[in-house]
């Protein structure tokens, strides 16, 4: 029997149709259509100045928003082969971490919310909004910030913000220890969650999955570590699982919450002094770009004249995680709920994953998603 | 007596549904902010269901992508009456930045589905939509039923 799911379902944040392969309550397949949420940015942003296609980066996705601006700046800089200053550069960390917390607490508020645990889903949003707050002391906005522009940010941070943000940030992390522990000890947490949805090593590097999904089945990959102020001047540590479910999943956003609060303890601490912007001329040319979101590795495509953008490509996470969910951890899921379940554990983003195109690797046929005009499902054994 | 009653009724409980026609889900999550409880949108007697079919009250996020041009008069007409809809954010208003050429969406969405309330703003701030919420839904909720009887 088929069981369809969406586009608008009591546990889906976004649209999108699961239609759920199921014999008896036991879940066998999983077919997805995309294509709700295409508005065609790529398109719109070919023929525009930077000035103007930040925002529609910035718009390609709401939760991440921060990292498609800094992705889309840091290309250009790439462009014309200069670095932003390093004071702008610890600000772009700072900023990022915060959105990585939020996104991360909403990411596990979904799941808790799946698997009908309120009490965990209420102190996951209340968790969150301090963190909102912290993010709109530094930019002024709470979703969009409009903070990159190519060169360094576009405003300085004031220090009785950063103060406040490092208030935040320690109650934050006076609290927040007990919450993963709840779920790492609650036996019933631990019932719905642990051996559910399992994906292994190999099957995650066939299904390119990447972030903290990737992260929770033995990948040990985060681009945060090769890029130069990560690795320059901040310590962090590498958030990795074997397990490979929900669980783990989410065990591994709950615990690169408290990796991020470090890292902006640190980031504040040692911020330089110094100009945030500067004048970056762009010459002609192109340059790829990529960076750690929070769901996963963004990368970026841009080919310029000096001017206008000439061919802008996008490459977002949610698409392969979406696909590895779909793909793998469906197998052997026992129930519907339980595959509802596994999907949130996956922190799906629609609103990124319109663009994209996925080949198929048993019959090597590809399959565009560019949104509607050839929205095609993923046919899956 | 009964409308008065059904009034009463109609005010404490009300369920709301939503629906994203290709927004950025910068609207949406400021939506499940909502719920946190700094908000505590359940203190209203507002209930999030997701559910078209007993929904009260639609919230619309998104300048109606192409698949949603059809699904959308689909939807409406599942929910049952009176029923109040909500645009929230710019983007149903106007089609916001993707309002450009070599897009593929249709704003506004009061072309397609009657708009009770709309909310602008990328995205509107958590207590302006409950604001608007409030402000629109119970008694409009109400008054709607008494027109249709
Ligand atoms: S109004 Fe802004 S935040 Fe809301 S969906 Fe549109 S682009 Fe996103």
């Amino acid at each position: 029997m088929i069981v369809p799911i969406g586009p608008i379902h009591p546990a889906l944040k976004e649209p999108l149709r699961l239609k759920l392969q199921t014999r008896g309550e036991k879940v066998i397949g999983a077919e997805i259509d995309y294509g709700y949420v295409h508005r065609g940015i790529e398109r719109v942003m070919e023929g525009k100045t930077w000035q103007k296609a930040v925002y529609l980066s910035e718009r390609v996705c709401g939760i991440c928003s921060y990292i498609h601006t800094q992705t889309f700046t840091e290309t250009f800089e790439k462009i014309a082969g200069e670095e932003a200053p390093l004071r702008a550069q610890f600000l772009r960390v700072i900023a990022n971490e915060l959105d990585r917390i939020q996104s991360h607490l909403l990411a596990n508020s979904t799941y808790f919310n799946t698997i009908e645990h309120e009490t965990l889903f209420m102190y996951m949003l209340s968790l969150r909004e301090p963190v909102m707050d912290a993010i709109e002391l530094l930019t002024g906005n709470r979703v969009h910030m409009a903070w990159n522009v190519v060169g360094g940010v576009r405003l300085d941070a004031k220090e009785v913000h950063l103060k406040s943000i490092m208030n935040i940030l320690d109650n934050l992390e006076s609290q927040y220890a007990r919450y993963p522990q709840m779920f790492e000890h609650g036996p019933l947490l631990g019932l719905r969650s642990k051996d559910v949805g399992y994906m292994s090593k190999e099957d995650s590097i066939k299904a390119r999955a990447v972030g903290p999904i990737a992260r929770a089945s033995s990948i040990t990959e985060d681009l945060r570590t090769e890029k130069p102020v990560y690795k320059d001047h901040l310590d962090f540590n590498v958030i990795w699982r074997g397990e490979g479910d929900n669980f783990a999943r989410n065990m591994n956003r709950f615990d690169e919450v408290t990796e991020s609060i470090k890292i902006i303890k640190q980031a504040i601490e040692n911020l330089p002094e110094g100009k945030v912007r500067k004048k970056v001329n762009i010459p002609a040319g192109y340059a790829d770009n990529r960076n750690e979101a929070p769901r996963g590795e963004v990368a970026y495509m841009i080919e310029t004249n000096g001017n206008l953008i000439k061919n802008i490509s996008i490459r977002t996470p949610s698409i392969m995680n979406i696909d590895a969910c779909a793909r793998y951890m469906f197998k052997d899921v026992a129930t519907v709920a339980d595959a509802v379940a596994t999907y949130a554990s996956v922190d799906p983003c629609i609103a990124c994953t319109e663009r994209v195109t996925i080949i198929d690797e048993e019959s090597g046929k590809v399959h565009e998603v560019n949104g509607l005009h050839n929205v095609k499902s993923i046919n899956l054994k | 007596m009964l409308d008065s009653l059904k009034d009463v009724i109609r005010k404490s409980s009300i369920h709301a549904c939503l629906i994203n026609t290709g927004g950025c889900n910068g609207c949406d999550i400021e939506i499940v902010a909502l719920l946190s409880p700094r908000y505590d949108l359940e203190q209203y007697g507002i209930y999030f269901h997701n559910n078209p079919r007993e929904a009260d009250v639609i919230l619309v996020t998104g300048p109606v992508a192409e698949q949603w041009k059809e699904n959308l008069q689909r939807i409406y007409a599942k929910a049952p009456n009176p029923k109040i809809v909500v645009a929230i954010g710019a983007c149903p208003l106007s089609g916001h930045v993707f309002n450009q050429e070599g897009s593929a969406i249709y704003p506004p969405l009061n072309e397609f589905i009657p708009v009770d309330a709309s909310v602008p703003g990328c995205p509107p701030r958590p207590t302006e939509i409950l604001g608007a919420l409030l402000a629109v839904g119970p008694d409009a909720i109400a008054a709607k039923g008494r027109q249709k009887e």
